[in-house]
């Protein structure tokens, strides 16, 4: 043996930046994350150029799913122009040549923090949601060792009581985004924070999401064709933010998740979240052709 | 006409980075030079924290982060993140430490002495503003002792040990590569002893003190006595692949023992840490000190003080607050605003008639 | 830096194997390519030696020993590789994790011909209502053994391999025999 057979040739830089051990971390584990949808998977989450709390799960499993061909793109908040996303999209195409777009339609594949897009997500394409704090149970137990417990023996009667002392106390459930749902029947995952608005676009989808936090080091995952269900009592029903009958001022989109912007008059005005769904939109009715999806939400409603 | 500018987030991001760059200037390597040798204590920080023992590249990130701590560690952590391991060395033991600095709060004198060594404990912390008005600070030479102190120094646990006062741990068989790498399999709990070790290591300062000294002031159960504070330098002995051991140089560490009457024996915490930081290691040692059976959710729990004294982690999660967070804010007004309207409406439906 | 880095053969190579397995799982019974026949990719894309494997033919152990992985019994082992079908009887012995720890179940690949033999009908996450394919060359009572052994959320992972064909089958998919 000597030094050379086991090290590599010197490289400014991994493709992908991650190195080929912590790629195969990556693998494992989100591969079991699939297997047992929406348990949270412990894994060896690395340090990347970028801060902690800012998309670093994300990154990790994008930077081991991307090779030169994969069209990626990236949001924040929706949009495709968030700095935030401007600088993950730039990294990524950075460490690996590959091309990217803002066309939900020609993605391969997506890292969002915070939104699912409004365009239905196809059977080949590959979401990988940002997740900050990957335990729905943290509300009604912060330690990480006694919820894990809880998920083993689905102990959720907790998470019950507390939407119950929502409901009684204020009339409704009071969870904005990240409500927690049930996966597959067993576990309650978060959805990550994205709006309720999008949960149900993860209920038996045809695209695979991958959720990972790099800081909390844990991964889940909803495999297509999976059902993931709020957390409801039957006699109150699960309700998305009441955005439906909304027009984007710029774009004239409507009936989809806004941004709520404060006017100076008192009143507000709506922009569609969405952005490149805004620029479809936009260009649409300028008499471009354009290639809109099929959306999930149709006149304000979730198509069933 | 586009709803957005798609390169605008890229120039913006762009721009503020030469604006925070514009005002560090010029790096040149006169510049690393000069922080790694001004500034060994800073420098020991950084390379604890980032559990990365290089001084250069320690001085380089300094400077490229412009002395923001927190940068400057990230950078060295997602430096070291993407380099092969080469090789493991030996273990070290404390009897074998090249040791500079060897005090005990335990007793008057212990075998080996008390070794003062560098240290500005009894330093008047007066500030040299002379130099401000242009004169410069010369540094006293050093009295050598008569009789230099010996390199090598004995644990004071090991004495205790001796003389029935306090049982040492296990010796912990796992060797080499079975020994568990907190950078490459995750925390989880209650954690294996060597990720305890590892994190306090490259735990932040800062934050190690915080809790350390919550446990300190009496939110732990154990009063620490400082049995040894220890700045040395350990030997790194590695293989060679053709099978010859070797030193491949030393490095700076600093290691604590705190100690705590428990019945009739002694209990013991420790902490060891690359680079010369005492404050570290004598915090990490009091939480270590009193992490057995600590309540959970206590800041003497492990899994509190691990969580949170991680300084990537914790600063890096503090900043992301920054980011736009209108989806999540605008999903809550939903949910107040509903809330709001259904209570105003009750207040005006009538009771019902009995 | 403006140029990228290009990948190496190694890392298009396990790059391409990953997708195909990632897919595998997720739509369980469907037949994904892997970029070239056999189980070797499979070792390198997801073995090292944060690894315990079992390999149940000696070119693969070869494999398996460059990863760094520790070479173990199949009842200590995160990875099996069998170049031949093994006895349903493994199923027993293999690791399932806890439930804590779903995690720690085994991920098995093995040998099959995709086409052939029994049919199976899968339900599951990943698979559109239920979906039936045709299995052959595995061992006799392999998917009662399987059926009997795993508690969900404990278990264990198969992908079956037939050249360059993979089809993966995770413990969340329900297989019957018809």
């Amino acid at each position: 043996m000597s030094l050379k057979s086991l090290t590599k040739d010197w490289e400014p830089m991994s493709y992908g930046f991650l190195d080929a051990s912590a790629k195969r971390e990556i693998r494992r584990k989100t591969l079991k994350a699939i297997a047992v949808p929406g348990c949270q998977m412990p894994y060896a989450s690395r340090e990347v150029p970028m801060a902690r709390g800012w998309g670093t799960g994300g990154l990790q499993v994008s930077c081991t799913l991307i090779n030169p061909k994969t069209t990626v793109k990236v949001i924040d908040q929706g949009a495709d122009d968030s700095v935030n996303a401007a600088s993950i999209r730039r990294f990524l195409a950075r460490v690996s040549g590959a091309p990217t777009t803002t066309d939900t339609l020609k993605a391969d594949l997506i890292q969002s923090r915070h939104r699912i897009p409004e365009e239905v997500l196809r059977e080949d394409q590959i979401l990988v949601l940002q997740v900050p704090n990957p335990e729905p149970l943290r509300p009604v137990q912060p330690n990480m060792s006694i919820a894990r417990q809880m998920h083993a023996d689905a102990d959720y009667g907790r998470m019950w009581l507390q939407l119950y002392e929502q409901i009684v106390r204020s009339g409704r459930v009071m969870q904005g985004a990240s409500y927690p749902s049930l996966v597959h029947g067993r576990f309650v995952m978060t959805p990550s924070p994205i709006p309720r608005w999008d949960v149900p676009k993860m209920h038996m989808a045809k695209h695979l999401t991958i959720l990972s936090a790099g800081r909390e080091k844990r991964i889940h995952a909803v495999p297509p064709f999976t059902r993931v269900e709020p957390l409801v009592f039957d006699d109150v029903p699960y309700r998305v933010e009441e955005h439906g009958d909304l027009t984007c001022t710029r774009s004239g989109a409507k009936g989809y998740f806004m941004n709520e912007i404060p006017q100076p008059d008192g009143t507000s005005t709506y922009e569609v979240s969405d952005s490149e769904l805004g620029v479809k939109t936009i260009r649409s009715s300028e008499g471009e052709t354009i290639d809109i999806g099929q959306t999930w939400y149709q006149n304000g409603e979730m198509a069933q | 006409m586009a709803y957005v500018a798609t390169r605008g987030g890229e120039r913006a991001i762009e721009q503020s980075q030469r604006l925070f760059r514009e005002a560090m200037g010029d790096i040149s390597a006169d510049r690393i030079q000069e922080i790694r040798d001004a500034m060994p204590y800073l420098i020991d920080r950084v390379m604890g924290e980032a559990s990365l023992y290089d001084e250069d590249l320690a001085a380089l990130a300094l400077a490229q982060a412009g002395g923001e701590l927190y940068e400057a560690i990230l950078l060295l952590r997602a430096w070291r993140t993407t380099q092969p391991r080469l090789a493991l060395a030996a273990p070290v033991t404390q009897e074998s430490l090249f040791t500079h600095r060897r005090i005990s709060a335990a007793f008057k004198d212990i075998p080996g002495g008390q070794v003062l060594g560098p240290t500005l404990d009894y330093a008047h912390r007066i500030l040299a503003t002379e130099v401000l008005s242009g004169d410069t600070y010369v540094p006293t030479p050093v009295d050598p002792a008569e009789k230099p102190a010996p390199a090598q120094q004995p644990s004071v646990a090991a004495w205790q040990a001796e003389n029935g006062l306090l049982t040492l741990p296990q010796a912990d068989a796992v060797q080499g590569n079975d020994i568990p790498d907190v950078t490459r399999e995750p925390l989880l709990f209650p954690a294996k002893r060597a990720h305890t070790l590892q994190s306090l290591a490259r735990a932040e300062t800062g934050g190690v003190l915080a809790l350390g000294y919550a446990a300190q002031r009496g939110y732990g159960q154990a009063h620490p006595t400082v049995n040894e504070l220890r700045l040395a330098e350990a030997e790194v002995v590695v293989t060679h692949p053709r099978g010859t051991r070797f030193s491949a140089g030393r490095v700076k560490v600093s290691q604590a023992e705190v100690v705590n009457k428990k019945g009739e024996q002694l209990e013991l915490g420790f902490a060891a840490t690359m680079g010369w930081n005492e404050v570290k290691v004598i915090a990490a040692a009091t939480l270590d000190l009193n992490s057995d059976g600590a309540p959970k959710g206590s800041a003497t729990e492990e899994e509190f003080f691990l969580y949170h004294t991680e300084g990537v982690e914790s600063s890096g999660f503090c900043i992301h607050f920054k980011l736009p967070h209108y989806v999540t804010f605008q999903s809550s007004l939903d949910a107040m605003r509903d809330a709001k309207a259904k209570k105003a409406a009750k207040a005006t439906t009538p009771e019902p008639a009995e | 830096m403006t140029a990228h880095p290009i990948p190496s053969d190694f890392e298009t190579r396990t790059n391409a194997t990953y997708d195909a397995l990632i897919w595998a799982l997720s739509r369980p019974g469907l037949v994904r390519q892997l970029p070239m026949p056999g189980q070797a990719n499979i070792v390198e894309t997801l073995v090292d030696r944060e690894c315990a494997v079992h390999t149940g033919d000696d070119m693969l152990a070869d494999v398996a020993r460059r990863t760094g992985a520790t070479i173990v019994d199949p009842d200590a082992a995160d990875h099996l590789f069998f170049g031949n079908a093994p006895t349903a009887d493994l199923l027993g012995i293999l690791r399932q994790g806890t439930d804590m720890y779903p995690e720690e179940g085994a991920t098995l690949v093995l040998p099959c011909s995709i086409g052939q033999g029994p049919k199976l009908r899968l339900t599951g996450p990943g698979v559109d209502g239920s979906l039936e394919i045709k299995i052959g060359s595995i061992a006799p009572g392999f998917w009662e053994k399987r059926r009997a052994v795993m508690r969900y959320p404990m278990g264990f992972e198969i992908f079956l391999i037939d050249g360059a064909q993979v089809i993966g089958l995770p413990r969340s998919t329900e297989i019957e025999v018809l």
